[in-house]
């Protein structure tokens, strides 16, 4: 028994440094977005996205979540990936009429639900900007 | 014809149905059915009789689910292309229209033989929809080691939102961008296709069936005809949208010599007493059979499934496999930024399933197409043909035409209800 919790520990030991927060990282982790940007992004959710995802992004059998296995589609990749995605599909009904702050702000808000810390600067509202930061994957709560 | 067999003597045959009722009761406690439900109507027919047929449960207690989803329509028809990623080869299976699951065997059978032609030992294929998924297992059918990677499988597709019947050129290319090629390649698809769905007839659960499916009317019924409008100036070639429905491809006259014909019933016949009524046999699709059946060949042959999102085509050089099967669906607008793509929303709402009533009713521009995962009711305006949906990227449902249609189908259902009463 005493060996199984040792080899655990070890393990959590190993896992743990690289899902908390790296100083100084390109990484989301770092706190990319302030939260005054989210909030004003959970409201821009509530109006253009939350008819589809749902109120507190939990998605249907149809329509993916936001949280959680949205992690394992987007993590370890640049965060622009997901701000140039959803400027180019989302919302699906209205494709590419997202402005470019309403997108940051929406990517501050995903990140904060997703458990991302926020920071002291706002998320730019820049693809070439958002390529140099990877989004990061944070253990849940 | 094959099928007028079931139009065949059957005098005796009612009764040998009604005594096999008993065991296949106690099958179908045990959650598998092997023979004919009770209201299996294909072995009931007789000319000049009416049909017993049990009423449908035609109202709101009823309603369990209601689906959106868009069809994939690519003007061209379906991408069947193959290109180089870095140092991989893709070759291209996207972009069906409303043909998906009915050219799913046909057009795999194109994409895998593409990628055999490389001598593989493994494929990867991109995507988990009913054409992605038929990909894979036609790949190891032909020895191949497969692997998926897709962010869902079958069953939280775009492809498990459809209807599910045999419509192999709905919504499948605009005649324009497809080219005088199109439609041979199209009947090969569709032939192969047919051919391979009868080998599921008949399996435990049914996969794959055919139904009677009456149109009933209380006017003459004639084939809506869709000759070009002069009057709209602009086409799919100026606007990047189909404009009207003759720029649609209609290709099924090019199989009817197989596939079943509506006849016309005469009222001693029409089990609905409406003036006028047709009834052709149809085939469908049981989803949960079908992906069950699917994926458990996948998985027995060794597939392996792996969950992933791609951002960028360039992704798909980092992939191990050398060869890739591209079956993404509308999703390969985006991924693959192909801007011939064109959503066409389509939604259908699902009654609980009724299988003894196992037929198909037809009345005006509603349907209600019976199947073992429910009944599928759907309502689409008939001024608007193919064009309903074009440019449409909505995909939450709206309840209101399905509201109508239970209230304007009810009462279709009245004579049989009535009869059965007498009875």
């Amino acid at each position: 028994m005493k060996r199984i919790v040792l080899i655990l520990a070890t393990c959590i030991a190993a896992i743990a440094p690289a899902i908390a927060a790296s100083p100084k990282s390109a990484g989301t982790s770092a706190g990319v977005y302030t939260q005054a940007q989210a909030s004003e992004g959970s409201r821009v959710y509530a109006v253009r996205c939350a008819m589809c995802h749902g109120g507190t992004l939990s998605g249907t059998v149809e329509t993916p979540g936001l949280t959680g296995k949205f992690m394992a589609n987007w993590a370890g990749r640049p965060v622009a990936d997901l701000y140039d995605y959803l400027a180019r599909a989302m919302p699906q009904p209205a494709p590419g009429s997202l402005s470019p702050q309403d997108n940051a702000r929406l990517v501050a808000f995903l990140l904060e639900a997703n458990g991302a810390p926020a920071g002291k600067a706002p998320l730019p509202a820049d693809s070439a900007a958002l390529r140099r930061i990877i989004l990061q994957p944070v253990r849940p709560r | 014809m094959a099928f007028t067999s079931t139009r065949g003597p059957s005098s005796g045959r009612r009764t040998v149905l009604k005594g096999a009722l008993g065991s296949v009761g106690a099958l179908a406690l045990s959650g598998r059915t092997f023979a004919a439900e009770p209201g299996a109507a294909p072995g009931m027919i007789q000319p000049g009789v009416k049909p017993h047929l049990t009423p449908m449960r035609v109202s709101l207690d009823q309603l369990i689910d209601m689906k959106c989803c868009i069809r994939p329509l690519r003007a061209a028809g379906p991408n069947l292309g193959t290109q180089m990623v870095g140092d991989r080869l893709v070759v291209h299976n996207y972009g069906h229209g409303g043909s998906g699951w009915s050219l799913s065997w046909g057009s795999a059978e194109v994409a895998v033989g593409k990628a055999l032609s490389v001598l593989p030992e493994s494929v990867a294929v991109v995507g988990c929809g009913i054409v992605g998924l038929t990909s894979a297992v036609v790949a190891q059918r032909a020895g191949l080691k497969v692997t998926i990677y897709a962010r869902e499988l079958l069953q939280r597709t775009r492809s498990f939102r459809a209807s599910g019947s045999f419509t192999p050129s709905s919504r499948i290319a605009l005649n324009g961008p497809a080219g005088p090629q199109f439609p041979e390649q199209w009947e090969q698809m569709a032939r192969f296709s047919w051919k391979m769905f009868r080998t599921f007839l008949g399996l435990p659960g049914k996969p794959v069936e055919f139904s009677d499916s009456y149109g009933v009317s209380y006017t003459p019924m004639e084939r809506r005809q869709w000759p070009a409008d002069p009057a709209i100036g602009g086409s799919w070639e100026t606007t990047g949208l189909p404009q009207q429905n003759s720029e649609f491809a209609h290709l099924d006259s090019r199989i009817r010599d197989i596939v079943p014909q509506s006849v016309n019933l005469s009222p001693e016949e029409n089990p609905f007493d409406t003036p006028f009524a047709t009834r052709s046999s149809h085939m469908h699709f049981n989803f949960p059979a079908y992906g069950h059946m699917l994926l458990t060949e996948f998985f027995e042959r060794g597939g392996r499934f792996v969950m992933r999102n791609f951002h960028s085509p360039a992704e798909f050089a980092d992939l191990p496999e050398k060869v890739i099967i591209h079956s993404t669906g509308y999703a390969a607008k985006d991924l693959w930024r192909d801007d011939t793509m064109i959503p066409v929303r389509g939604q259908t709402a699902w009654l609980v399933p009724q299988p003894e009533a196992n037929y198909t009713l037809r009345f005006k521009n509603m349907s209600l197409l019976s199947k073992a995962d429910g009944i599928v009711l759907m309502n689409n305006n008939p001024d608007l043909g193919d064009m309903l949906g074009v440019g449409d990227t909505n995909e939450i449902p709206n309840r209101a035409p399905f509201e109508e249609a239970l209230a304007a189908l009810a009462p279709i259902f009245a004579p049989l209800a009535n009869r059965n009463a007498r009875s």
